[in-house]
């Protein structure tokens, strides 16, 4: 404990002497991504940013960050280009809040995730709207309009608000997805209807018993084109103009993400001129990181909730065309739960990866979760698909399946993903992850 | 026997698949399914009724407490009378967690008035956690005392593997009986009984979801399902390799031998472990 007061003092301290204060992105998903789009743009405007990385995301995580960039008297270099971009854990939220006062505080997406950890999505919501209630009142709130948890949250805080969200129509789907978890009205929780679904609960959404609709969003991606696995392509008009962003992502899942961190730099008044700078980003670890293996690229895609996996398979997917895959799926230490695979969209992709390999230490519970979304011939329960348990294992016998210069897509969760890094390190083919 | 059909009734479907649910859904659909039995899915949400001539199997899955108030009223008085007279012809029953707790008599929240239960289990559910509909309760205090988990039970021959994440505890009345013994985990309130059973009805805190884990449950529940339309309950085995294997692979992180090359297992309960296949 004493070493937790320690950190908060640290944390509290360190955060108040950077000079152009701080911008805090939380959210379920894309929280990583958006910083990095964001940090971009920040550096484009003549900005330093301060970020952590990933997994860092905690009080301890940031305190440690700040640290780093201390002199040894224990003060950060006085800069007045310095500004924070922290993405903060949303379940610590709360905590990290009661130690650094943001100037921006971006809110991405709410999903399931973790639900032995996070327990509920309404649970999660209520603690945030409570701890935003200590704010300061000019705190700008950048929000997703299209998620319906997200669009009202708070709404009788007086802080300024920017919404950003997706306007092309042409990405819809016929339905919320399952995981949608059946938002409600935030005003009335009356039943909502969609005049347009993205994914999941995303789209343009209303109440049809009090009438309360998607707020009309200042920041928005009037036309997004998914090139392909790699790339895509996003029209963003915000109150100061229009901006052609191209970014080295695929998925409407990182469309949200530009145009989250489009939203940010409004509401930071960065300059219009540096948006294009979202497509400097590098992908962070794991999301479409490309190696070389023998011939044939090797795509690591993190996927560790049920939206994350699905919009990452359907991004990679979307063009109909069949791929060489390598499904990982681990289980951590203490949270041995993988029912959420259950609530990816498996179903729908039945076909496109014939000769997947699945590794990782719940690779059986995967196989069971993909015989049953029917990807294997039940008759003889003989499959296309194959188990490797072991991740180096798996990632050699998909490779020997994959024909020379065709690609490999991994998608996993994180041990997996990290077991394989750190093999692929050894071997010489990537950089330490400290060290990218 | 061919041309065989089934109704399973799905209740509250947007409502209340919230953990995988849709999982128990599809292992019911697809075994069904591999041995030429029709599974005709009627989607029962809020104000439908439940119709016990029709229904030969009702499915409830998982939620918050939010859902559970969504719906707890119309499950006690619109649809619980048809459930209550369907199981008690035979009709098969699988409800899991939040649903599970609202066919009991009543569940206590931790706060505010109890909600009614359907009063098809001799069963009560009393809210022992946080109150998490107050936003001041921190993650920490959300945690504590609550059963998060791997849970392994032992239902009569058979070893069920599932997990749990569960504050509230279930307490059985008189006339109740547990679906089995907890080997690994809380179960209903850590007096080593787990679930409930009547007849073919079962509620359990079981997820994983549990029905694909667990094969020789879900055909149980078909089986009582086809015995209830036909008279008779003949059905094919099924090759179940994966399911075997992600089953003992669920059993041995329990025996502190994991399969493969990661990390060593947390051994919980040990002493209580049936080695694999015991009394099978």
């Amino acid at each position: 404990m004493a070493a937790l007061a320690i950190d908060a003092h640290l944390l509290s301290g360190l955060a108040s002497e950077i000079r152009q204060g701080a911008v805090i992105v939380t959210g379920t998903n894309g929280k990583g991504t958006t910083c990095r789009m964001l940090a971009g743009v920040m550096r484009a405007s003549g900005l330093l940013p301060i970020t952590n990385q990933e997994g860092a995301n905690q009080p301890r995580g940031l305190a440690t960050t700040l640290l780093a960039h201390a002199s040894p008297g224990g003060h950060l270099p006085a800069d007045d280009r310095a500004v924070g971009l922290f993405e903060v854990d949303e379940g610590s939220l709360p905590e990290v809040l009661s130690q650094v006062s943001p100037t921006i505080l971006v809110f991405t997406n709410v999903f399931r995730d973790q639900l032995d950890r996070y327990l509920d999505l309404d649970y999660l919501t209520r603690r945030w709207e409570h701890c935003l209630r200590s704010l300061p009142a000019d705190v700008t709130l950048v929000l997703n309009a299209d998620d319906p948890r997200l669009a009202c949250l708070a709404a009788d805080l007086p802080n300024p608000r920017i919404f950003y969200g997706l306007d092309d129509t042409e990405h819809r789907r016929g339905s919320t997805d399952h995981t949608s978890d059946f938002p409600r009205c935030p005003r009335c929780t009356g039943e909502l209807s969609y005049s347009c679904v993205f994914y999941a609960q995303l789209g343009h959404w209303s109440c049809a018993h009090c009438g309360l609709t998607r707020p009309a969003p200042q920041v928005r991606a009037a036309k997004v084109d998914l090139i392909g696995p790699a790339s895509s392509r996003l029209q963003v008009v915000t109150p100061a103009g229009e901006a052609v962003l191209e970014i080295p992502l695929p998925g409407l899942y990182n469309a949200y993400n530009a145009v989250a961190a489009v939203a940010a730099a409004t509401a930071g008044q960065l300059p219009g001129g540096a948006l294009p700078a979202v497509s400097q980003m590098t992908p962070a670890f794991f999301r479409m990181e490309q190696v070389t293996i023998g011939g044939r690229e090797v795509h690591l895609a993190l996927a560790k909730n049920p939206n994350g996996y699905t919009e990452v398979l359907r991004a990679l997917l979307r063009d109909g065309r069949p791929k060489h895959m390598l499904l990982g799926l681990n289980d951590r230490d203490e949270e041995p739960d993988v029912s959420w695979i259950w609530d990816v969209d498996f179903e729908s992709l039945c076909g496109l990866a014939p000769s997947a390999v699945l590794s990782g230490n719940r690779a059986c519970d995967l196989a069971v979760r993909l015989k049953y979304a029917g990807w294997t011939d039940t008759d003889t329960d003989t499959a296309a698909i194959t188990v490797e348990p072991d991740p180096i294992g798996g990632l050699r016998l998909a490779l020997a399946r994959t024909p020379e210069g065709q690609p490999l897509w991994v998608v996993g969760t994180y041990q997996v993903l990290w077991q394989l890094r750190d093999w692929m390190r050894r071997q010489g083919m990537v950089s330490a992850l400290w060290e990218a | 026997m061919t041309g065989r059909a089934i109704t399973v009734g799905y209740l509250y479907p947007e409502i209340m698949s919230g953990y995988g649910d849709r999982g128990n859904l599809a292992a019911i659909t697809r075994r069904c399914g591999w041995r030429g039995i029709a599974a005709d899915v009627r989607e029962l949400r809020l104000g439908d009724q439940a119709d016990a001539s029709e229904v030969d199997l009702f499915l409830i899955g998982n939620g918050g407490e939010f859902h559970q108030r969504l719906i707890a009223t119309d499950l006690a008085d619109v649809k619980g009378p048809g459930i209550c007279e369907a199981v008690d012809e035979g009709a098969a029953l699988f409800a899991v967690g939040a649903g599970y707790e609202l066919l009991g008599r009543f569940y206590q929240p931790a706060r505010g008035v109890e909600l009614p239960g359907a009063r098809l289990f001799d069963t009560w559910t009393i809210q022992q956690g946080a109150d998490l509909t107050s936003a001041s309760c921190t993650l920490a205090e959300a945690r504590a005392g609550r059963a998060i988990g791997d849970l392994l039970v032992q239902w009569d021959a058979e070893l069920l593997v599932g997990f749990e994440n569960h504050s509230a505890r279930t307490y059985l009345g008189p006339t109740a009986r547990p679906l089995g013994q907890v080997v690994a985990g809380q179960g209903n309130n850590g007096d080593g009984g787990e679930g409930v059973r009547l007849g073919n009805a079962i509620g359990t805190y079981l997820r994983g979801p549990c029905l694909p884990r667990n094969p020789v449950l879900t055909d149980f529940l078909i089986r009582a399902a086809l015995q209830r339309r036909y008279g008779e309950a003949e059905l094919a085995p099924l090759p179940d390799q994966f399911e075997h294997a992600a089953r003992d692979a669920a059993v041995a992180r329990h025996q502190g031998r994991r399969p493969g090359r990661s990390r060593s297992a947390r051994v919980v309960h040990s002493a209580r472990y049936a080695p694999a296949g015991a009394g099978r």
